[in-house]
């Protein structure tokens, strides 16, 4: 069922969980640099994912069939 | 032939089922007296007309949308029970209404109360909406300013949903049977909630919210439903079913997208300047931490410390993508910054600040070896380099 081709894989809501988690794991500074930086990496890949898919969002309208018409 | 004479119990027995079998549900209209509403929260009273009257019972159970009084001509629905310790015969209403009020009114309230009764409006059952709804169901005609005004509030608000469209009859022959056939199908077609609904209209119009079947096929639904039936002031069946009931259908596509995409978009844009910030005050400490070190061997250690770091954000720069790169360089390009941070931490930077540095012969000190009395080095500072003849040599104690 799943019918749009810009859907991505893993779902809108859990990517934007995921970008605030890394901003808070940022905020809070306990990880070692290098892993600072790694997940610094995956959040601005993340935000460029997310804003790419929402600026580029389209309302699609599929129709159902009714028996009757 | 003379039968075996009859108990009173038996022969109550026949009058009952005679009566009741054979009478049944009836409708009466009729004039209010001797009304009592019983601490219990049952009613009872007598309807009358000009020769005959009729006990009546209302259990407390039963839901009355007025308040009855002495002499009031009502329009009652029950059936007729036969109490048989009295010996009495009475009326049983399941459903009352003052004479006079249109039948579709009566028809409405009648059904309001019993799915009242059944417990369809109850708010236990009521199902949570999704706060980032993906595929919405809409089910409503595919003429009129509903569809379009669903379609046009969605497009604006979350533009990311894809709509699963059934459209359906909305008035008229097989309006309900339609609605409710749709609700079914919209139920199986994985959509993440389900809106109904029309325009405004006359109460005739609107007639089909008001039935049994869509409010079955609505109490049935495993999808939450929004109902956006006709303007504010129509309240339908239709909406005390709907796990919410939406004013109007435009208000029902804004309830269907609680979260809008410019405002998912504002929050990216504060989190990315926030985790940029955050990395850029971490490195900034570093190089804080450096500067505040006199002595020119933690210096350069530290130095070298954050030299490898800021190293490796760089490598981690050139594993971006050009999209990336392009963010960066938007949010005021944070790797520049980093890299002036950078120049900052040259090891001459500290002469600005009235730091001196020992070379010999042109050179920095080496880490390992130490000076001779008679060595000869230049004092190098800001703005001169002084020549100068080293007289002793006191080891420090080793530190940190």
């Amino acid at each position: 069922m799943k019918s749009k081709g810009n859907t991505p894989e893993i779902s809108l809501e859990d990517q934007l969980k995921r970008l605030e988690e890394i901003s808070m794991l940022l905020d809070r500074g306990e990880l070692p640099l290098d892993e600072q930086l790694k997940i610094f990496e995956e959040g601005m890949k993340l935000a460029q994912v997310c804003r790419e898919y929402l600026d580029q969002a389209k309302l699609v309208v599929e129709r159902l069939g009714g028996d009757s018409h | 032939m003379q039968e075996e004479p009859l108990s009173v119990s038996q022969l109550t027995q026949s009058i009952k089922s005679a009566v009741e079998s054979g009478i049944g549900d009836v409708c009466v209209v009729g004039e209010i007296s001797n009304f009592k509403h019983h601490t219990s929260g049952h009613r009872y009273f007598t309807l009358k007309d000009a020769s005959s009257q009729i006990s009546c019972t209302m259990w407390r159970s039963r839901t009355l949308s007025f308040r009855p009084e002495d002499g009031m001509r009502v329009v009652a629905q029950g059936k007729v029970t036969v109490y048989a310790a009295q010996g009495k015969y009475q009326l049983e209403c399941a459903f009352m209404q003052p004479e006079g009020v249109g039948d579709l009114y009566v028809a409405f309230e009648r059904l309001k109360a019993e799915l009242a009764q059944q417990g369809y409006f109850d708010v236990s059952r009521k199902k949570a909406l999704p706060t980032m709804p993906m595929r919405i169901g809409i089910a409503t005609s595919q003429t009129g300013a509903a569809i379009r005004d669903m379609l046009t509030t969605l497009e604006r608000r979350f533009p990311v949903v894809s709509v699963v469209f059934r459209q359906t009859l909305v008035q008229g022959d097989g309006a309900a049977h339609d609605i409710a056939s749709a609700i079914h199908e919209l139920d199986a077609a994985n959509v993440d909630l389900i809106i109904v609904g029309r325009g405004g209209g006359s109460i005739e119009d609107l007639w089909a919210f008001n039935t049994r079947e869509v409010a079955d096929a609505m109490y049935n639904c495993n999808t939450p439903v929004i109902s956006a039936v006709g303007h504010e002031t129509d309240v339908t069946i239709a909406d005390f079913v709907a796990d919410l009931r939406a004013a109007t259908p435009t208000a029902a596509a804004e309830l269907a997208t609680p979260t809008v995409a410019s405002d998912i978009l504002y929050g990216i844009d504060i989190t990315t300047d926030r985790i940029v910030a955050r990395l850029r005050d971490t490195l900034h400490e570093l190089t804080e931490m450096a500067e505040s070190f006199a002595d020119g061997r933690a210096m350069r250690r530290l130095q070298e410390r954050i030299a490898m770091r800021l190293t490796r954000l760089e490598d981690m720069r050139t594993r971006f993508t050009r999209s990336m790169l392009v963010s960066i360089q938007k949010r005021e390009s944070a790797t520049e910054h980093l890299r002036s941070r950078c120049q900052t931490l040259h090891p001459m930077a500290p002469l600005a600040r009235g730091y001196a540095v020992v070379e010999k012969n042109g050179l920095p000190l080496p880490m390992h070896g130490h000076l001779q009395p008679g060595d000869i080095v230049q004092v190098r500072r800001n703005s001169e380099i002084s020549t100068v003849e080293v007289q002793s040599i006191d080891p420090l104690p080793e530190s940190k």
